[in-house]
């Protein structure tokens, strides 16, 4: 059984890009979460893009191995589950934690 | 081997049951067996054959009783010494129909002995047996000690036996015999004699209930003078056997008494004394003899206080009669003075007046007797004041030779008359010489005068001469001379010869005895030689000078004097003698030598003086014997002692006084009286020769008389002490103990004739210095050696004290003897001396031991675990037993070498002893069962069964150590318990073998759920499996079915009903049934199943996913819970009796939670129980074992549990133990695919819930055990096709411990080549508490530990 995991991509009211994921991201469904990635700041063009891990009941180093070649470009936002391994990996300062 | 094939066997060998038993072996066979609940002796187990194998071949008194009835046997020496007229008719009775009588004293003592196994030991109890046909006061050393059955139970007792009724009797009696010798102070009145006689025979009841002592009156009537014991109101008894000398018993109401009489010697009895007997002991010679000796002492006691008191009444008698002597002397003599010189005065005036010639002469006879009669008043006048220290004397320098030869010439008239010559010779001396001038002429006319009485031929001279600084003068006659014997008594007051022919047998006797004191008064000496029927001198020896006189009385020379007028009654007196004179002759008056002929021993190197003194002796009427020396004279003495010995003081080999001290050192010539003899004068020689122990001293030249003076007067002296010393001498010499007496030193000094008798050692070799030659050999037995040093030491040094030590007798066999010792002074010589008794214990100190190695045999037997390491220890017991260089065993099996095991050399095999030892061990193996085989050269071998086939041990002494009887008694009746030891050894190795592998098998290798630890432990020692059990049961619902439980009693049958039950119990589980419906469901199975009442149980039923426990308890002690906290939970709901107990409640149920992390713990009560502490301390200690524990994986704690509640020695009880952690463990085992990573993951976080992880740690551990995966997948893939990966999960109260394990290698990270894959590390370090990855050939762990925070 695979990892289950899915996207959303819409904008917010600041008109970013945000890729909602919902699932758990290990290293099976990396290169999806890679994917949806690319497709998202494809999208947003030369604007930011928020990754929206808020729904996220799990990720580990292959999930976040996608994120940091474009941290200058992203923002996540967390759940306050993520935010101590978000913190390890140094991305807190990329990241708002949402309750 | 069961039962069956020992009775097989038995009845091959049944008609050898007795065998050997002699006539005692034959009765018992006679007894039928059958009706007794032993039965027929074919169908005896071993056990009980082999007990009445070793009692019947014992020559050491035993019985034994055997089986529920106790039944009686006992052996030839029993039957001898104590059984009596019991015998035959006690074999195979009931014990306690055989010893009715003196049940309530041996019943408890054997009761003790079947429940406890304890053997009993007691000594000279007093037991009232009828054996003789009435009660009989008896003694008895005895030991029971406890018999085994095959099974090992304790089903009868042996007791070795000494009858000591003859031993505690003599002793008792022996002890009044002493006490009534033992008057401490002098001799006494015959009251206080009697007084003292009846407290001493008081203080034996026993033997006298009741004593009176009555003594005849003059008028023949009796009168009592001390009555002991009971009150006879003043019953009368009969009195004419006694008084005739013979003892009379009587029979009174309440038993009887023995009238014995009081014997006088040469003459008829003092009296009687009625001695009540003990109405438990028949009067025997002994008990008889005992009562005369009393009444021997009694009467001992009566004729020497009645001699003393007669003795007293003379010597007083004789004072008196002194004094009114001494009264007559001193005053009397005066009284006749006044009337001789009324009657001297008018005789001299008529005598100037009358003219007729016949009243003249007749006037004269009344003058010349007034002036006699007042010369003798004269004297006596002299000598009481010599005596009162009042004779004046006036000492003026004179020229002796005139004045001795004017008072001379006054007798030369007399002497010319008598026909004799008379011849004055005194020349002129040189210097004058100081005189009392009355004294001298009393000295010199006293002389003459006797001179003439004496001299019938010949003549008399006179001599004067200066010899050195002294006149001498010397006044000689050729008349009939003194007798040599009387020469020492010739200047005795009133001493006359007797028989001597002389011109008168007027004389008082006291002339020579005045001349001495007179010539004493001047310093001077006189000193008479005579030679029978030639003459006699007199010779007076007067210094010259004053310095010998008192200044005081020396005056100034006055003018020569003429010859006093005191100088005519001599003269008057001297012619009256004479033919002219008219003599008066008497007739004499011949007088017997009255003093008794005594044994004298003479000891002189000189041969003449030898010679002489011999025939001196014998001329009194002695025997006399002769020797040179000192060393001779000793000898002479220890053979046979003389009544007196005459020694002269220098001698060669040994003097007079190392003779004297050497005589005095040996008890039998101690009073011995000694005379010594030595030309040394002076009183400081006579002061050393009574120092060393001399009666008496004198000085050569000595008289002949003096001399038979003094012999006679000590050998009389000597007699009068002897009877004393001759009377305890008897004393000692009667005793049954042996007596001794040591000097400070430690050296024997004196021995009675038991001490000869045990120790084989005799008076002639006395003194024994120490090293005494009884001592052990230093070399063979250095313990014995020992044993006798502190003994002796503790002799020297305390006052009082007894010990016990081995001793060789002089001809080499040891013995040993009790002795006890006390310090005295000796009353003689104030010396400090050591008085002993001993007596020969040989035969209780065997007995002592063998009892000793006994209970020591026993003690390795029970002690023992397993046949194969008992043998050793028992050979090296048996080596310390005899002291031997060593002890072998060789087990013979049949085709096989025999399997041999020895003391020193546990390596040893058969074909490594030597040849002569293998043929010893091969010929002990052919000799009948339990039958001793000694060797001249200090060894011995017994044969006996060991449980593979014949035992043949063989006991090698040390050199020269011969195997004595004892030792042979005390090898047989060792082999006979080892023996059975061994085979009792070799059921229970069986059982505990069978029990073990059962017990194994049951509980055996099920798998066990996750999450559990288990422990059984069997009881340490002896080691014993018993009927403790757990079990798990997983149900088809995934729950589990747990249960401890515990079955009553241990071995094969306790793990057969556990086995039962426990299949039950599960069974019943699987079934689906509730823990409360399970027990009550096992009660109908435990009523049916003998062995399984009482069982307890705790029976729950978990659910593992949950934590929810159902319970239901048995009687057991509650399952403890500890929470990660450390909070502990007693699941103690539930409980009701054990299974098989009737009961109307039902049994309730409890329901429980067990906490994530908390730990749950089942255990029988061997695991908490102790004795004298109450269970709930136990499960408190538990507890905080589990609670110290609680951070620990579950094995190491269920190891931890085991040991640290483990008692010092081990369990003694068995011991299961369950532990359980909630949740079990989790274990997973993937494939190294990444598909399977949210599987994982999924069951992962599942198991933290359960686990009770807080979210924040369980994100931690998912992600950590994420990458830990990731990592095994990518690695598994690199190097070949996907192995698996295994990953576990357990928890403890503060800890989460994950390992996960891949069959790849990692390589070293390095993030800087690959930034985003090497964070995987990093992260795990980063989220966990501790990560470590080891890599190995197999393959890749990663272990990961995170705290739980609290």
């Amino acid at each position: 059984m695979s990892t289950v995991l899915s996207f959303a991509t819409s904008r917010d009211a600041d008109g970013a890009t945000v890729l909602a994921v919902t699932g758990e991201v290990d290293m099976s469904n990396a290169a999806e979460f890679s994917a949806a990635l690319d497709g998202a700041l494809s999208e947003a063009g030369a604007g930011p893009v928020v990754v929206d891990l808020s729904r996220v009941e799990y990720i580990d180093s292959a999930g976040l191995a996608v994120v940091f070649p474009h941290v200058d470009r992203v923002r996540l936002v967390a759940s306050e589950l993520l935010a101590p391994l978000l913190t390890v990996v140094g991305l807190d300062d990329v990241t708002s934690v949402r309750s | 081997m069961t039962r069956g094939d020992f009775e097989t066997m038995s009845e091959a060998s049944a008609a050898e049951v007795f065998a050997g038993g002699g006539e005692v072996g034959h009765d018992l066979a006679a007894v039928d067996w059958k009706s007794t609940p032993l039965g027929s002796p074919q169908r005896w187990p071993q056990s009980l054959r082999t007990a009445v194998s070793i009692l019947l071949s014992s020559r050491f008194p035993m019985w034994m009783a055997w089986g529920p009835q106790l039944t009686f046997f006992c052996n030839a020496a029993y039957r001898r010494d104590t059984l009596g007229r019991k015998y035959p008719w006690a074999l195979g009775r009931p014990a306690s129909e055989v010893w009715a009588e003196i049940w309530g004293d041996i019943g408890p003592r054997i009761e003790t002995v079947l429940t406890t196994g304890q053997a009993t030991w007691d000594e000279a109890l007093l037991l009232f047996v009828e054996r003789s046909g009435y009660q009989e006061e008896s003694y008895h050393t005895f030991s029971y000690s406890p018999l085994r059955d095959d099974e090992g139970a304790t089903v009868g007792m042996l007791c070795v036996v000494s009858e000591e009724t003859e031993r505690v009797l003599g002793e008792r009696r022996m002890t009044t015999l002493r006490d009534l010798g033992s008057d401490p102070s002098a001799i006494r009145t015959e009251q206080q004699m009697l007084s003292f006689a009846a407290a001493q025979l008081d203080r034996n009841r026993k033997d006298l209930p009741f004593t009176h002592i009555y003594l005849f009156a003059e008028d023949g009537t009796a009168r009592l003078t001390t009555s002991t014991g009971v009150d006879q109101n003043g019953r009368s008894w009969p009195v004419e056997a006694v008084a005739r000398g013979e003892s009379e018993l009587v029979t009174l109401d309440d038993g009887q008494a023995l009238l014995v009489p009081l014997l006088q010697q040469g003459g008829s009895p003092y009296g009687f004394m009625v001695a009540g007997l003990n109405r438990f002991r028949a009067l025997d010679e002994s008990y008889r003899g005992f009562i005369e000796l009393a009444a021997g002492h009694v009467a001992a006691g009566i004729a020497s206080a009645r001699s003393y008191e007669a003795q007293q009444r003379r010597a007083e008698e004789l004072a008196e009669l002194d004094r009114a002597k001494t009264a007559f002397f001193s005053n009397i003599s005066h009284e006749f003075r006044t009337p001789l010189t009324l009657i001297m005065g008018p005789v001299e005036d008529l005598l100037d007046r009358a003219g007729d010639p016949e009243t003249r002469a007749e006037l004269d006879v009344i003058q010349r007797n007034a002036l006699r009669l007042g010369k003798l008043v004269n004297t006596l006048l002299d000598f009481s004041r010599i005596e009162a220290g009042r004779m004046q004397a006036r000492y003026e320098p004179v020229d002796l030779s005139a004045a001795t030869a004017e008072l001379a010439s006054v007798f030369e008239s007399a002497v010319e008359r008598a026909g004799l010559t008379f011849k004055v010779d005194c020349p002129p001396l040189p210097e004058p010489v100081l005189l009392d001038r009355g004294m001298w002429e009393k000295v010199i006319l006293n002389l003459l005068s006797n001179a003439l009485k004496f001299t019938f031929t010949g003549g008399i001279r006179v001599t004067v001469r200066a010899e050195g600084d002294a006149a001498v003068v010397t006044v000689a006659d050729t008349g009939i001379g003194v007798p040599e014997a009387e020469l020492p008594r010739l200047f005795e007051r009133f001493h006359r010869i007797e028989n001597a022919q002389s011109r008168s047998n007027e004389g008082s006797g006291i002339g020579l005895a005045l001349v001495k004191e007179l010539v004493e008064q001047h310093g001077g000496t006189i000193r008479a030689d005579s030679t029978l029927g030639e003459g006699a001198t007199f010779t007076i020896r007067l210094r010259f000078g004053a310095e010998h006189l008192p200044a005081s009385a020396i005056v100034p020379a006055g003018s020569a004097a003429p010859v006093s007028p005191a100088a005519d009654p001599y003269v008057q007196e001297a012619l009256r003698w004479l033919p002219d004179g008219g003599g008066e002759d008497g007739t004499p008056t011949p007088r017997q030598a009255t003093h008794a002929r005594a044994r004298l021993l003479v000891a002189d190197d000189n041969a003449d003086m030898r010679d002489y003194l011999t025939r001196l002796l014998r001329s009194a009427g002695h025997n006399v014997e002769a020797v040179a020396d000192g060393r001779a004279a000793l000898e002479a003495a220890r053979a046979q002692n003389p009544d007196l010995i005459i020694s002269d003081v220098m001698m060669p080999r040994l003097d007079g006084l190392q003779l004297v001290a050497a005589l005095r050192g040996d008890s039998r010539t101690a009073s011995t009286p000694v005379l010594l003899l030595s030309a040394r004068a002076g009183q400081e020689a006579s002061i050393e020769g009574l120092e060393a122990g001399a009666d008496d001293y004198l000085v050569k030249p000595f008289s002949s008389a003096e001399l038979l003076a003094r012999v006679r007067a000590n050998v009389e002296l000597a007699r009068l002490r002897n009877h004393h010393a001759r009377w305890r001498t008897a004393l000692i010499d009667s005793l049954q103990e042996a007596f001794f007496v040591c000097d400070e030193a430690g050296a024997v000094i004196e021995i009675n004739p038991t001490f000869t008798e045990i120790l084989g050692y005799g008076p002639e070799q006395l003194p024994y210095a120490p090293v005494h030659p009884w001592w052990p050999d230093p070399a063979s037995d250095p313990d014995g050696y020992r044993q006798v040093e502190e003994a002796f030491a503790l002799l020297v040094d305390q006052t009082h004290g007894s010990y016990t030590i081995p001793v060789t007798h002089r001809d080499g066999h040891v013995l040993w003897v009790a002795a006890s010792f006390n310090q005295v002074e000796d009353p003689d010589t104030g010396r400090r001396v050591i008085v002993g008794t001993f007596r020969d214990v040989t035969a209780e100190h065997y007995a002592v031991q063998r009892e000793g190695a006994l209970a020591a045999l026993s003690l390795r037997l029970s002690e023992a675990e397993s046949l194969p390491g008992t043998l050793p220890a028992v050979l090296e017991e048996l080596r310390g037993l005899w002291q031997a260089a060593e002890v072998s065993a060789a087990v013979f099996t049949g085709a096989g070498v025999p399997v041999v095991t020895t003391a020193t050399d546990t390596a040893l095999r058969w074909e490594g002893l030597p040849e002569d030892q293998r043929q010893r061990l091969l010929a002990v193996r052919d000799k009948a069962l339990l039958t001793p085989v000694a060797e001249e050269s200090g060894g011995a071998g017994i044969a006996l069964e060991h449980p593979d086939g014949t035992m043949a041990l063989w006991v090698q002494l040390g050199e020269n150590r011969p195997f004595t009887e004892q030792d042979r008694t005390l090898l047989a009746l060792l082999a006979g318990h080892l023996g059975q030891g061994l085979h009792r050894l070799h059921q229970i190795d069986q059982q505990r073998e069978t029990a073990l592998a059962l017990q194994r098998a049951i509980l055996g290798p099920a798998q066990l759920p996750a999450g559990f630890a288990v422990r059984y432990s069997p009881a340490t020692r002896p080691l014993k499996v018993g009927g403790d059990w757990y079990d798990t049961i997983a149900l088809p619902d995934q729950r589990i079915g747990i249960v401890v439980g515990d079955c009553v009693g241990h071995g094969l049958q306790a793990a057969t009903v556990m086995g039962q039950l426990r299949s039950a119990c599960r069974a019943l589980l699987l079934q689906n049934i509730d823990p409360a419906q399970t027990l009550t469901a096992l009660d109908r199975f435990a009523v049916q199943l003998p062995g399984a009442m009482c069982a307890t149980v705790f029976c729950a039923v978990l659910d593992p996913g949950t934590g929810d426990l159902a319970y239901a308890s048995a009687g057991h002690p509650p399952a403890v819970v500890t929470h990660p906290d450390g909070t502990i939970d007693l699941l103690d709901q539930g409980r009701s009796r054990p299974l098989g107990v009737r009961s109307a409640i039902e049994r309730p149920e409890a329901r429980y939670t067990v906490p994530s992390r908390a730990t749950l713990l089942l255990y029988t009560d061997g695991l908490v129980e102790r004795r004298r502490r109450p269970l709930t301390a136990g499960i408190e200690r538990v507890a905080g074992t589990i609670q110290r524990g609680r951070g620990a994986a579950l094995e190491e704690l269920a190891t931890e549990v085991m040991e640290s509640m483990a008692p010092e020695g081990g369990y003694d009880d068995d011991v299961a133990l369950l532990l359980y952690r909630q949740p079990g463990p989790l274990e997973l085992d993937f494939p190294a695919e990444s598909t399977r990573l949210a599987t994982v993951r999924s069951a992962l976080r599942g198991w933290l819930a359960r686990a009770g992880i807080d979210p924040t740690t369980a994100q931690n551990v998912l992600v950590a055990t994420g990458e830990a995966c990731a990592n095994a997948i990518e690695h598994g893939h690199r190097h070949g096709p996907a192995g698996w990966i295994s990953l576990r999960a357990a928890a403890t109260a503060d800890y989460l411990r994950l390992t996960v394990t891949d069959s790849g290698r990692w390589k070293t990270p390095r993030p800087a080549e690959n930034p985003h894959r090497g964070r995987g590390l990093t992260l795990m370090r980063a989220l966990m508490t501790e990560v470590t990855v080891t890599t190995g050939a197999a393959g890749t762990v990663v272990g990961l530990q995170a705290r739980i925070p609290r």
